[in-house]
């Protein structure tokens, strides 16, 4: 116990001394306040029935749910990575400690954080808990307790993926997207296969009991949007809690025992490298691999940008042979949601089935592109690459062009995998064809926008945690953020403050040309795209001078 | 292009950062195959130097050409000429070290045939022909700072700045970067080296910069530096016999000024001492040995001592520094 007092207290006073706390909790105390700013009664009459003030809670929690899924997986998933590479988790598993109360330690401590966030709402609950309609006990409490569970279950992921992680760029990503599997994927295939007794629906409604969302509609008394079918026969908040508590546990027991000597010295094996292999292994492979990952590369061809075969050779997956992955689980996925669009257009309409992929490639877009651009320069300066570059030959539009174009292609790539979607969508409702365009079009304004914030915000930092997690922050807000004006789009803003809102959303534009439910009022296209196009031309202006100013003589 | 021609030119170089004077008016000429030794402590003002003159940073006043390229003006030709290691490898994830090399061999703009076969001839020249299909983030700090010279020698520049080489490395790993270093030397280019461990330095360089205070303290071979900066020199006189040596010692030390440190080793019958004192005052000294009737087969001076000078120049900024009043950082007042 005493161990764990010691690391609890050094992280927790290293977490409180962080300014960055002080922003998110800040941020999270200002976003709370609007919501019930924006819920209080106009009226000067009673609500009786406490409709409002459950209307605020639900909008309270949406929030806190938000503000946990976007702010506990940062800390987690990067102290490992910054204990390893500062060589000061070798101090502590050299010191009298335990793994176990080391690895619980930091569990207490990033709980202690979660605590502190929570806090931070509760002035807004307290309003919502003063309007009626919400008891103390069987709502808010049972909320708060379940939101510390989920937290929990981001600590672990987070400090599960800093014991695999070598830089805290690839644990941020691989935390967000655990994260983001967790939470919202498993609602996808239950929305695209709906309904029906066969086993894979069954199969599509259990999995989404593992994501936190149903068991949370559940106690908001909104079950109904939750589940149909098989979901209602189980409790989601039981079956989440079940689910959180094995995972944690197994989770935990995984992290401690990763958690030793083995993480500070990670040899990387050569491997057998085929050029030195017998002729009849080289034929061999020559057959069975279309791209020989452990054939010595003949280097950079003429005329081809080298930052750009830098930065994909860099990528943990920007190889060869993983761009060929990729493009193959790209036509997987491509025929699924041709699937899904041709069995979802039966059920619930053209319109639903596109709109649902349209979120389902924005969401791709905005969990890859920080990951993918965010560290192109921060990444550099941290690594102390960024002087060497500065020391050869390559001009500042030359490095910049390499590193966006290695975004583009692999960001090309995953767009190019729903377009089979697409074409069925338009098979089944020929007259969508012009619609579909649109969308296409807003997709690619989509890609290049958040391409083009995640680079120029890599470029106004030198820490790519930083980089990387304020990336996520501005994308999520523009994309979700503008979202909720959209919601509330009765009350208490208009039509046109909605409209002109969505236009800074291509996402929306693209929901707009789908005409999507409550979408199908705006005009959003082309406006969106002139917006997007501006705002991306400015990003890009900024990029440039940046980097000009960068690679410049200090 | 031969050995006298100066191919690094400093002349009065200045950086200010605000109030805080990183470099003040240094000027330095330095020849076509010689070794550098750029030393001083830290804060010294020698980073700034090298940053100054690869073109990674700006100078306030002043110039500084390589091989007739200013460093400010002809950047371009100034990256082409010259061929930067800094203190920090600046390492590539998932890059394998043949790879990392065609990397900066295509930087430099050298086609993809002769990039191979400068690949081939640089891991050669640093040893690093095995680890070639290693991965970079995997290597050690020794083997980095190899491949880390391999890099700066792809596209063949005349000066090599390295900064601080030898930092982290094992006595072998030394002596292996020390031959390499002096092969380097051998093939005429010009090398600017800077390290805190001056033992090293003063083995492979042929001339040394002292800096501190952002100031030129001292610059030569390593006797003149040494010369010019130790206080107190070393003086063996060497005897026939040890007979008769505690008196010749006590002789010594009358003649000499009274905190000078006389020393006696019978084993070799000879008495060291470390004074201050002039030549004119040891010629006396010897005349009166003589004199005196002592048998003295030797009388030499020691080849100074680095290290000591190094302390002294250090202590010479210090003394200005306090008396300039309160200290300033790049940051701002201390």
């Amino acid at each position: 116990m005493h161990g764990i007092g010691v690391i609890l207290g050094r992280e927790l006073l290293a977490l409180l001394r962080s300014p960055r706390i002080l922003a998110i909790l800040f941020a999270v105390s200002v976003c709370s306040a609007i919501v019930v700013f924006l819920k209080w009664p106009t009226s000067a009459i009673v609500d009786l029935d406490g409709a409002r003030g459950r209307e605020v809670f639900r909008w309270l929690t949406y929030a806190m749910v938000a503000a946990a899924i976007l702010a506990v997986p940062v800390f987690p998933s990067t102290l490992l990575v910054r204990e390893v590479r500062r060589r000061t988790l070798e101090l502590l598993l050299n010191s009298p400690l335990s793994r176990s109360s080391i690895y619980f330690g930091k569990v207490l401590a990033m709980l202690g954080f979660v605590m502190l966030l929570l806090c931070s709402t509760m002035p807004a609950m307290a309003c919502a808990y003063l309007m009626g309609g919400v008891s103390f006990s069987g709502d808010i409490l049972r909320m708060y307790l379940f939101l510390i569970v989920v937290c929990t279950e981001l600590i672990v992921i987070g400090l599960l993926v800093g014991t695999w992680c070598r830089n805290t760029e690839s644990a941020l990503r691989w935390s967000y997207g655990i994260t983001f599997l967790l939470t919202v994927v498993p609602w996808f295939p239950d929305a695209l296969f709906p309904g029906g007794d066969s086993p894979l629906a069954k199969g599509m409604a259990l999995l989404k009991l593992i994501s936190p969302i149903p068991g949370i509609l559940q106690l908001l008394n909104q079950g109904s949007v939750a589940g149909t079918g098989l979901i209602e026969l189980h409790d989601p908040v039981v079956s989440y809690l079940t689910f959180a508590a094995i995972f944690i546990t197994v989770g935990s027991i995984v992290c401690i025992l990763r958690l030793s000597h083995s993480l500070l010295d990670r040899a990387r094996s050569q491997g057998y490298m085929t050029d030195d292999q017998d002729g009849w292994i080289q034929a061999s492979r020559r057959i069975l691999y279309l791209v020989d990952p452990q054939k010595r590369s003949k280097g950079i061809p003429p005329l081809i940008n080298p930052v750009m075969v830098k930065e994909f050779q860099c990528r943990q997956f920007g190889r060869m042979h993983w761009l060929l992955r990729l493009v193959a689980f790209c036509a997987v996925l491509s025929l699924l949601l041709t699937l899904a669009s041709a069995r979802g257009t039966e059920s619930r309409g053209v319109e639903f089935t596109g709109a649902l992929i349209i979120v389902l490639q924005v969401s791709l877009i905005v969990l890859l592109t920080p990951g993918l651009a965010a560290g192109m320069i921060a990444g550099e300066i941290e690594g102390g690459s960024w002087n060497l570059l500065r020391a050869t030959p390559l001009g500042p539009g030359r490095i910049l062009l390499g590193k966006l174009i290695s975004v583009v292609i692999t960001l090309a790539l995953l767009l190019c995998a729903t377009l089979p979607g697409y074409a069925v969508i338009m098979l089944i409702k020929p007259i969508l064809q012009p619609q579909v365009a649109q969308v296409l079009i807003c997709l690619v304004v989509s890609a290049v926008l958040s391409m083009l914030i995640s680079a120029a915000i890599s470029s106004l930092f030198r820490s790519t945690a930083i980089a990387t997690t304020v990336a996520y922050g501005v994308l999520i807000a523009l994309f979700g953020g503008t979202m909720l004006v959209w919601i509330n789009r009765d009350a208490p803003f208009g039509h046109s403050v909605v409209e002109n809102t969505l236009r800074l959303n291509p996402m929306a534009a693209a929901l707009n040309a789908m005409q999507a439910s409550g979408f199908e009022k705006y005009n959003l296209v082309p406006s969106a795209w002139w917006i997007s196009g501006a705002v991306s031309l400015v990003l890009l202006v900024l990029l440039f001078v940046q980097t000009l100013r960068l690679t410049r003589p200090d | 292009m031969n050995s006298s021609t100066p191919v690094v030119e400093i002349r009065e170089l200045s950086k200010h950062y605000g109030e805080f004077v990183a470099l003040d008016r240094l000027s330095l000429t330095l020849n076509r195959g010689s070794i550098l030794g750029f030393i001083g402590p830290n804060g010294a003002g020698k980073t700034t130097t090298i940053r100054i003159l690869v073109g990674l940073s700006r100078p306030t006043s002043g110039s500084a050409t390589i091989a007739g390229a200013d460093c400010v003006r002809d950047l371009a030709k100034v990256r082409r000429l010259v061929g930067y290691m800094p203190d920090k490898f600046g390492s590539y994830d998932n890059m394998r070290v043949r790879e990392y090399l065609d990397f900066f061999g295509a930087a430099f703009g050298i086609s993809r045939k002769e990039r191979q076969l400068r690949i081939a001839e640089v891991l050669e020249l640093t040893n690093a022909v095995w680890m070639q299909d290693r991965y970079v983030e995997s290597l050690s700090h020794g083997m980095q700072q190899r491949v880390g010279i391999a890099r700066t020698l792809l596209h063949r520049p005349e000066v090599l700045i390295l900064d601080e080489p030898a930092n982290g490395l094992d006595p072998e790993a030394r002596i292996e970067m020390r031959s390499i270093l002096l092969r380097l030397a051998e093939e005429g280019r010009t090398l600017i080296v800077t390290s805190h461990i001056l033992p090293e330095l003063s083995r492979i360089c042929d001339q040394v910069a002292i800096v501190a205070g952002g100031k030129l303290r001292a610059m030569g071979t390593l006797q003149e530096v040494t010369r010019e900066l130790s206080q107190r020199r070393t003086i063996e006189i060497q005897f026939l016999s040890d007979a008769g040596l505690a008196e010749a010692a006590g002789r010594v030390r009358s003649h000499l000024e009274s905190d000078a440190e006389v020393t006696v080793s019978d084993a070799e019958t000879i008495i060291r001492c470390r004074t201050g004192a002039n030549d004119e005052k040891l010629g006396e000294l010897l005349r009166f040995l003589i004199t005196s009737g002592d048998r003295v087969s030797q009388f030499r001076e020691v080849a100074g001592d680095l290290e000591e000078a190094f302390i002294t120049a250090a202590r010479e900024a210090e003394a200005e520094r306090s008396a300039q009043g309160p200290a300033k950082t790049k940051a701002g007042v201390a």
